[in-house]
């Protein structure tokens, strides 16, 4: 190989990287938001007693959960101005399908975890006079939400990888600046290696502590 | 900022069937491209699976840097580094069929190791006991005993990484490959109708990948019981 | 050579276990002639298993040793144990949990081990496997997977699993604990039928009446010690040590 690394381009270009990576965040954290939430609301929803409830959301999660994000990432860019009206700005179109995207795979894990909550804890309600909205708050919720958050949290590192196609409908995070920068130096491989180390470093830590989180939760359980 | 349903009246999907034969081209590349990256992914994942329970700490060590990386970064960043880079590094050109088949292999191995390694972890210590107590042999032991019953906990995970890897070859048409994302934004350029195209390249991946989730589903549920003890 | 009329089949010579700072077992003595059924009866925790466990080279021994058929089978030395692996292939043994192996059909459940291990012909396995499972009943669900029999099949088919390898001592650890209690009668039975052919056996159980019609010899373990040793009419029908009697009387109290 006759290419010498020259890292001082990448130093040069340190800040666009970390605006960058600041875009990449926000996107990151205002898509969790939304679908730790509606993630929660669409479990519910798909769990109902009444088929006409259950199905379209049904239907809506297996839809995201089959399909390419970068194909839904698209759909919304182009499709939902023409289909809707509704003409928003990248950022916000990127967190709407981000998010929407997220609160499925989030409301299969808060589903799975209701699921879990054992027999013996309903009856338990049950037998201690709580009315079914209590048995809810009290019980079903605090089990789900335990056993369901490693999930949640691997599931939020997945959506901050993922978020680096935004990159390609021109959102201008921490993929795009990486571009960016290799294209204006021809310096690609100290560039690229550089991005994928960023998301490294922010993504290995958050996945320790899920790793974390699930092993403490399971010695609790016993 | 509101515009109204107009665009909603003028969907129309006839168009498309001039060009059926390319999207099918596009699929077929997909599906081609997944076929083989699952098949050295799964060597590639077993490997790793192995070499991160080795007794020599830096191949574990190694073994588990390169797992952790993959799943670490984006993919669309591994993307570019082995279509921008490798060719650099190697000093010669790669087709783009070849850079896809490696980029998604080196990733789908670190993810198929992870579900190697789980289904490892499950045999319970029991296990262990009675094929001692049989006398059986660290060999026979693991490929008789442990391996199989590792593969077959692993078989539904497997599969859908395998349907993980069909979705994320989407990404390959940033690089400019023809599969089937590709194909759709060319057709979508050619002719500016976005809505129906793209719902149609959305659907078809749909179709192809929900049948298979539902057949993991199934497997799960048949393997589970099986091995229930 | 080893005489069996002169010599014990087994004789443990002071044998220690800790697991840390946990005393299991604390110097345990013991001969066992062929032919003798010893049923191990003591609290929880009085390090039963443990004993079973050792002898079938599945745990470290911090100190002490075991002779079989008078070669040294097992010692510990410097904190090291040292198994004979050919000795170790005399013991056969059976867990509480079945321990089948799910993923092989009940025929090759029994035959891996014999071919793998014995070097037995394929054909030659299978025959002897196939004499087993008629012996005990079970010759319909050789093809059968584990997960389609009843915990007590199950159990059968891991005792006929050990006696493939022709055993010369057979090691039970609370093969019934786990059984629902309508399925216990037809396991013990097997083991009954196992003690008439004069089948050296260790028996690890908490069904006393069962103990009693096995046992040619009944060892009340406890603290890691053994506390009574002797016939079974002695050591559960009226027992000397006060330790032995009091437990005797508190289960029979509550299972009787």
């Amino acid at each position: 190989m006759e290419y010498d690394l020259q890292f001082h381009y990448v130093k040069q270009a340190w800040p666009h990287l970390m605006e960058g990576l600041w875009v990449t965040l926000q996107l990151t954290f205002a898509a969790n938001v939304i679908a730790l939430t509606l993630g929660f609301g669409i479990a519910l929803l798909v769990m109902s007693r009444h088929w006409f409830v259950r199905a379209p959301f049904a239907l809506l999660i297996e839809f995201f959960r089959c399909t390419p994000v970068l194909v839904q990432v698209i759909w919304f860019f182009y499709c939902v101005p023409i289909l809707f009206g509704v003409y928003l700005d990248p950022m916000p179109m990127g967190i709407l399908a981000l998010g929407l995207n997220l609160a499925c795979f989030n409301a299969e894990a808060y589903r799975a975890a209701i699921q879990a909550v054992p027999r013996e804890q309903m009856d338990a309600g049950v037998a201690l006079g709580f009315s079914p909205v209590q048995r809810v708050v009290y019980i079903v919720f605090p089990h789900a939400l335990r056993a369901a958050l490693p999930v949640l949290i691997t599931n939020g590192i997945t959506l901050f990888q993922q978020s680096a196609l935004v990159a390609l409908v021109a959102i201008g995070d921490l993929m795009y600046m990486g571009k960016q920068v290799a294209t204006e130096t021809y310096r690609p491989i100290e560039t690229f290696t550089t991005v994928a180390l960023i998301y490294f470093a922010v993504s290995f830590p958050v996945a320790r502590l899920a790793a974390l989180v699930e092993r403490r939760l399971d010695v609790a359980r016993v | 900022m509101w515009r109204g349903f107009e665009g909603i009246m003028k969907i129309d999907f006839s168009f498309l069937s001039k060009y059926h034969e390319a999207l099918l081209m596009g699929l077929g590349t997909t599906l081609h491209l997944t076929v083989i990256c699952f098949g050295f992914a799964l060597v590639l994942g077993f490997a790793l699976a192995l070499l991160r329970g080795s007794k020599i700490a830096p191949v574990a060590w190694a073994a588990t840097l390169y797992v952790e990386f993959f799943r670490g970064t984006p993919v669309l960043v591994q993307l570019f580094w082995i279509f921008y880079c490798l060719p650099i590094f190697l000093g010669t050109e790669l087709s783009n069929f070849t850079s896809a088949v490696v980029c998604l292999s080196l990733y789908g191995g670190a993810i198929m190791s992870e579900s190697f390694r789980s289904g490892l972890k499950s045999i319970g210590r029991e296990q262990y006991d009675a094929a001692h107590a049989l006398g059986l042999g660290p060999w026979t032991r693991t490929i008789y005993v442990l391996l199989p019953q590792a593969v077959l906990r692993a078989v539904p995970v497997l599969l859908s990484n395998g349907v993980g890897l069909f979705k994320e070859s989407a990404l390959i048409s940033a690089v400019g490959m023809a599969e089937l994302m590709f194909i759709g934004s060319t057709i979508s350029n050619r002719t500016a109708r976005p809505v129906e195209v793209f719902t149609v390249i959305a659907l078809i991946y749909f179709l192809v990948a929900f049948p298979l989730t539902r057949l993991v589903a199934v497997l799960e549920r048949r393997i589970l019981r099986r091995l229930a003890i | 050579m080893y005489d069996a009329k002169t010599q014990p089949l087994a004789s443990l010579r002071n044998i220690h276990k800790a697991y840390g700072n946990l005393k299991v077992l604390s110097g345990i003595d013991l001969d066992m002639s062929p032919g003798e059924r010893v049923v191990v009866i003591g609290p929880s925790g009085g390090g039963k298993s443990t004993l079973l466990r050792i002898m079938m080279g599945l745990e470290q021994i911090t100190e002490g040793s075991i002779e079989f058929e008078g070669q040294p089978y097992i010692t510990a030395l410097n904190g090291k144990t040292r198994i004979d692996a050919n000795v170790r292939k005399k013991m056969g043994m059976v867990f509480q949990h079945y321990t089948l192996f799910p993923h092989l059909s009940i025929l090759n459940n029994l035959m891996l081990a014999a071919v793998k291990t014995r070097g037995m012909a394929r054909a030659e396995a299978r025959d002897k496997a196939m004499q087993l499972l008629a012996r005990l009943g079970l010759e319909d669900k050789a093809g059968a997977y584990p997960s389609h029999l009843s915990g007590g099949q199950k159990q059968r088919v891991a005792i006929a699993r050990a006696l493939m390898l022709d055993p010369q001592l057979m090691l039970f650890d609370e093969v019934t604990s786990a059984l629902d209690p309508e399925l216990v009668a037809e396991v013990e039975q097997v083991m009954l039928e196992l003690a008439e052919q004069r089948l050296p056996m260790m028996i690890v159980t908490h069904d006393m009446w069962f103990a009693r019609n096995i046992a040619s010899r009944v060892i009340f373990c406890a603290g890691g010690v053994v506390v009574e040793d002797g016939p079974p009419e002695q050591v559960l029908g009226d027992p000397l040590n006060p330790r032995t009697r009091e437990f005797i009387q508190r289960v029979f109290h509550i299972h009787g």
